[in-house]
């Protein structure tokens, strides 16, 4: 979907540029531009809503304001983006130009329908497991808070995915055997899980906070309508070491859908994390590891499998001890 | 029934190396505390002194099966056999050497003197001991040989592709292909020994646990 984007006084992103693949997995420091790349891509989708800016001559351009530039894969790589901002961190317009090159110079309707259906998660376990209106079942908020009602309605309107989610939830969880979802008289909807072997229902608001996390990323990996992009700060928060490789296979399950069986297109994933022992996972393709660099005030993006040393560093150690030592880099200042 | 550990990277290799285990015992084993995990090399070789004085001093395991993949690393050969060898680029070489180093320091616990040692390296990952039989240019010979050429005869990730049909499967898939395949041995495992002598010293170090018991 992206398949580039270049920063210019956003924020500490002063000048840089990342590209993008289906999968990204995104380390480093507090500060360095993690959340900023995931903001500038919400920003893209907000400005897409708004009529285009009229072409700006270079002449008219001010060198210090922040932009932000996008470049697109095919269909839509004849396209370029570009967020103007007012200051280093709010963006007021967004202008398309047509490339020399590529495919969709006329289709921004086409790309502008896949932007808007861009999404960014920082899920809340309290929103998680909150009583939700079944009326806003359709796609699941940022922060989950409507998983209660997003999973009624795919219950009633696509039972089979209901049943894989389900019977993923209950693999991974064996301890439960039912998700329990109680309409009530006023619209609204209960979500608990039932213990296994018992008639003991646990309310959302009594489940650990990794299990609420594990259902909302489950939601999402089970859409039949996924969004185009998806964006998860912290995916490892509340999730046992030990399952972060269910959370990386579902995340898998969006962007390689054809691992899965599924034929639906992919979803381009970009997510945050703080946890080593996520990014163990990623040994055999450090090219979806996106490091980001703080240096002073300027941050700017590299790519794991730029290492030309990797396959030798791993040798006498794991990837995430190889970050934590430093000599990745993506790590604080001391 | 022997009493057994098993020291892994992931629910499927666990799975793979139970099936396995069984084959070369020719019968169940008690598997004494189920789930222990490694984070790949050389997590194994930092977490293993502990784990052989865990089932050593809290436990009545016989014996620990390890297996790690044995990734760009030397290959292990009946060389590496000889008294007093050690080869530090070997993991086979290594994983031995903690297992020795760490028990001779143990006074008797449970009945046993010290946890029996198993240690096996899949070459260069263990779905190639899934493919053995399947795929005759795959084994360990093959690998060596490509490691002294610089001729690698195939990728991990080629390897993934051919057992799971995508290089990023997920654990369930994973878990069933592992034991789909190893089934296959189970009732003899001579092609599997044969094609992969790194098992083969596993499966010496297993039947050698009978014999002393």
């Amino acid at each position: 979907m992206i398949a580039s984007v270049a920063f210019r006084n956003f924020k500490a992103l002063r000048e840089t540029s990342l590209v993008l693949a289906p999968f990204n997995l995104v380390i480093g420091p507090n500060g360095s531009g993690k959340t900023s790349l995931i903001q500038a891509i919400g920003q893209l989708r907000g400005l897409s809503r708004l009529p285009l800016r009229e072409p700006v001559s270079d002449a008219d351009r001010r060198p210090e304001a922040a932009e932000i530039t996008f470049r697109f894969h095919p269909p839509f790589d004849g396209l370029e983006a570009s967020l103007s901002c007012v200051s280093e961190a709010v963006c007021d317009f967004l202008q398309v130009t047509p490339l020399p090159r590529g495919e969709g110079v006329d289709d921004w309707a086409g790309l502008r329908a896949r932007l808007l259906s861009m999404r960014s998660y920082r899920f809340d376990h309290e929103g998680i497991a909150s009583t939700s209106a079944l009326k806003d079942g359709g796609e699941l908020a940022e922060d989950g808070a409507n998983l209660a009602a997003v999973l009624a309605v795919l219950k009633k309107e696509h039972p089979q995915e209901f049943a894989r989610l389900k019977a993923e939830l209950l693999r991974i969880q064996p301890e439960y055997d039912e998700i329990n979802l109680v309409e009530r008289a006023d619209h609204t909807v209960e979500l608990g899980l039932r213990l296994a072997g018992s008639d003991d229902v646990v309310p959302a608001d009594g489940l650990a906070q990794g299990t609420l996390y594990l259902m909302a990323i489950l939601a999402l990996a089970f859409d039949p309508a996924p969004p185009a992009i998806v964006c998860i700060e912290e995916i490892d928060r509340g999730i046992h070491p030990r399952r972060l490789r269910e959370i990386r296979d579902l995340l898998y399950r969006l962007s390689y859908p054809a691992s899965t069986g599924e034929t639906r297109d992919p979803v381009q994933v970009i997510t945050t994390t703080h946890s080593p022992y996520l990014l163990d996972l990623f040994r055999d393709h450090p090219e979806e590891v996106v490091i980001t660099e703080k240096h002073g005030r300027t941050a700017h993006f590299t790519r794991l499998s730029d290492r030309a040393d990797l396959s030798s560093l791993l040798e006498n150690g794991s990837l995430g001890d190889l970050w934590f030592s430093g000599i990745l880099g993506g790590v604080p200042d001391e | 029934m022997m009493k057994l550990a098993v020291l892994s990277e992931s629910p499927a290799d666990e799975a793979a190396i139970a099936i396995l285990m069984e084959a070369v015992l020719g019968g169940h084993f008690k598997h004494v505390h189920p789930g222990l995990r490694a984070r790949g090399w050389p997590s194994v070789e930092q977490v293993l002194p502990s784990i052989i004085r865990h089932l050593h001093f809290n436990t009545d395991a016989d014996g620990l099966v390890v297996v790690v993949d044995s990734d760009d690393s030397v290959v292990h050969t009946a060389a590496h056999d000889a008294p007093g060898y050690f080869h530090p680029q070997c993991r086979m070489c290594r994983l031995r050497a903690v297992f020795r180093q760490t028990a001779k320091k143990f006074p008797p616990a449970h009945g046993r003197s010290r946890v029996l040692r198993g240690v096996g390296i899949a070459v260069p990952a263990v779905e190639a001991w899934y493919l053995c039989g399947l795929e005759e240019q795959v084994s360990e010979a093959a690998w060596a040989e490509g490691l002294a050429t610089g001729r690698l005869p195939y990728t991990r990730a080629q390897l993934k592709f051919r057992v799971y049909g995508t290089d990023r499967p997920n654990l369930q898939l994973e878990t069933q292909r592992a034991v789909e395949e190893v089934r296959r041995h189970r009732h003899d495992l001579r092609r599997l020994e044969n094609d992969f002598p790194s098992f083969a010293a596993l499966a010496r170090d297993i039947r050698s646990w009978k014999k002393n018991s």
